[in-house]
């Protein structure tokens, strides 16, 4: 039992340290990006720009495909629940204020961790390992500035760009079900779901995207630094690492949605 | 205005490279957790000199050089390189020294997603203006110096751990530096690749004047290079003493390194009897295990 | 660092001094670039440099490479031990003319 409890402590602890140590990988990101250039140690725009190819770019695919297919299915239950009601014709309000506010960010959240964090925690727990960040240090090049830096912005910029065009995508994918269930136009459709959404609404959902960007980077770049323990470790490093940036989304999520509507 | 401290600043290290000792560590206690992993080390070296630091695992040597290089900061203690207390400089300070050092990691610890060739480059991306022109061919030079012309357009993960190794030396030595490390240059090769790399830093000290800490602990290595010998054991320093004074030593610890035997000789037959039988699973390791850094 | 640059007996004859270091070399690179430049025949007298590292010594091998392609022809003058030991450790000592001192280089046929 004691045992237990001092378990329990430990991790908290942890826990705790971890997140203390993805802050001030933030922080220092930050600092890099605005003090880098006038110590002649820029962030190097070429890595960040390879980052946005390979978190962006490469995965819009998926991207289109699961924001489609959300689209459909959100539609499809929309209708039918409404239905119950004999309100279908209020599905295209849900549907839009669902997509833009949620939908689209969580979806294109969790993908970003599966895909790109895993990557990153792979990435850096293969170099922590094979001390090639201690040879970063000893060469004098901050690793931060070097490694968590760029993927860091790269996300930030990548994520809510991944994540308007998740909304383009399921909306219409949405529209195409709506159009056919309730007999109007594309245009009518396009005209209904643009009265329905404000600049608050999408502002609400690409608010939310960047801070999943941050979580993902800095959850993995945080597995990634603590990593020991050769091939065996990087795997288990990268299962966390993605483990915990899903949980994190789904917490940031809430407390994000609970902060703002409540304000 | 900064240009010219920054010279006075750089004429300081030189004119205190010519006369005091390039390394000089002082009182070094080092803790891993609670347990301490280095006892009260002092060390010099000098100009000029190759320093070899020998120990089993566990002896703390790796430990000692992650602190040695900067990457580590002691519980206590004093560790100068170049004139500068490493332990105390100031972020601007160290970026200064590092142009100065030189270190050669275990593995290699190449950059993957870089040739070989950019990754001998990279320290003079990072700390010089050059042209890049002039950038490539010195890395090539470097290349040119370990045997490795050949592999510059090769990914690391293409070589081989002796050609790793040696593009570690070559990135490690693109800026001249005047202070080189170098971990475990033998571990893992085979003896007439080890002995190549042997005569590598044989040669990078009398043709660059370069002093050389190696960490080891491969006796023949050892013996073939050094100027001097550091013997670590424990976390403790046991000898200081060149060549012939390390052979003539009479330290049984010592001894036992020279014989290769194992320190597990003596082995108290009842607890091991009762830990083989599983009747005393918790009994005291006999080797304390490596200090958690290689 | 000091430099001059004279003509003689048709060639041209730079002559460098002090420390050629990683902040020197851009500058000596392009005085040497420039010399190359002009067509002749090119001495690099080294007797008054103290010290020179390997950008130095990389600017020296692109000058002589430039030289080369301009069909002229490119010599070292006194080269110090300390440069020399440097030059074999990296085999640049067979891809260098490199003459002991001015007099004997200006008497070379070239």
């Amino acid at each position: 039992m004691l045992r237990f409890a001092e378990g329990i402590g430990r991790g908290v602890v942890r826990g705790v340290e971890e997140v203390g140590f993805a802050g001030a990988l933030f922080a220092e990101s930050l600092f890099w990006a605005f003090a880098g250039p006038a110590r002649r140690q820029p962030v190097r725009l070429p890595a960040v720009f390879a980052q946005m190819m390979q978190i962006g770019i490469e995965a819009l695919p998926i991207a289109t495909v699961l924001a489609a297919t959300i689209g459909m299915m959100l539609a499809i239950q929309s209708l039918y629940s409404l239905g119950l009601f004999g309100a279908e014709s209020f599905a295209t309000i849900g549907i839009a204020l669902s997509v833009v506010r949620e939908f689209a960010p969580l979806i294109i959240g969790i993908l970003i961790a599966g895909r790109s964090g895993s990557a990153l925690a792979a990435r850096f727990s293969t170099m922590t390992i094979n001390q090639e960040v201690d040879a970063l240090r000893v060469i004098g090049i901050s690793p931060v500035r070097f490694l968590v830096a760029p993927s860091l912005f790269a996300m930030m910029i990548m994520v809510p760009v991944l994540t308007m065009w998740a909304n383009i995508v399921a909306l219409t994918a949405a529209g195409l079900m709506v159009t056919a269930s309730l007999e109007i136009s594309l245009a009518a459709y396009h005209a209904d779901v643009l009265a329905a959404l404000s600049v608050n609404d999408l502002a609400h959902g690409l608010g939310k995207s960047v801070l999943f960007a941050a979580v993902v980077a800095l959850v993995s770049a945080v597995n990634g630094a603590l990593a020991d323990g050769g091939a065996e470790g990087v795997g288990r490093r990268t299962t966390r690492a993605v483990v915990h940036s899903i949980a994190a989304i789904i917490m940031v999520d809430m407390i994000f949605a609970f902060v703002v509507t409540s304000g | 205005m900064t240009d010219r401290s920054d010279t006075r600043a750089s004429e300081h290290l030189q004119t205190q490279a010519a006369a005091a000792p390039v390394v000089e560590v002082e009182n070094l206690q080092a803790h891993y957790g609670e347990r301490q992993v280095l006892h009260d080390i002092g060390l010099t070296v000098s100009p000029g000199e190759i320093m070899v630091i020998m120990g089993g695992s566990g002896s703390g040597k790796s430990t000692l050089l992650r602190h040695l290089v900067g990457l580590t900061r002691p519980t206590a203690g004093r560790v100068e390189l170049l004139g500068l207390d490493i332990t105390r400089a100031r972020a601007m300070e160290m970026m200064r020294l590092r142009r100065k050092l030189g270190v050669a990691f275990q593995g290699g610890a190449l950059f993957s997603s870089m040739t070989v060739l950019e990754n001998v480059m990279l320290p003079l991306q990072e700390h010089t203006q050059l042209d890049r022109k002039t950038m490539e061919i010195m890395a090539r030079l470097k290349l040119e110096v370990v045997n490795l012309a050949e592999a510059e357009a090769m990914m690391p993960a293409e070589l081989s751990g002796g050609m790793l190794k040696r593009a570690a030396v070559a990135r490690a030595i693109v800026m001249d530096p005047a202070l080189l490390f170098f971990d475990e240059p033998s571990a893992g090769l085979d003896p007439v690749v080890s002995s190549a790399l042997d005569d590598l830093i044989l040669k990078l000290r009398d043709a660059m004047n370069m002093t050389i800490v190696v960490v080891t602990h491969e006796l023949e290595s050892a013996f073939k290079i050094a100027d001097r010998i550091t013997v670590l054991d424990q976390g403790r320093i046991l000898l200081v003493d060149d060549v012939a004074g390390v052979r003539r030593s009479e330290n049984p610890r010592i001894q036992n390194l020279l014989n290769r035997r194992s320190e597990e000789t003596e082995v108290d037959a009842r607890s091991y009897l009762r830990r083989l039988t599983g009747e005393a699973p918790l009994a005291p390791v006999l080797h304390s295990e490596d200090s958690g850094v290689s | 660092m000091s430099q001059t640059i004279r003509e003689e007996s048709g060639k041209t004859v730079v002559e460098l001094g002090g420390e050629i270091d990683l902040d020197r070399a851009p500058h000596v690179r392009r005085i040497l670039l420039d010399c190359v430049a002009r067509g002749r025949d090119l001495l690099v007298d080294l007797s008054q440099v103290s010290y020179i590292d390997s950008s130095g010594i990389a600017s020296l091998v692109e000058a002589l490479q430039s030289a080369g392609k301009g069909g002229t022809a490119f010599g070292l003058v006194a080269v110090s031990p300390q440069a020399l030991r440097v030059f074999e450790l990296a085999r640049l000592d067979q891809v260098f003319t490199i003459h002991p001192d001015i007099d004997t280089a200006l008497k070379a046929a070239g």
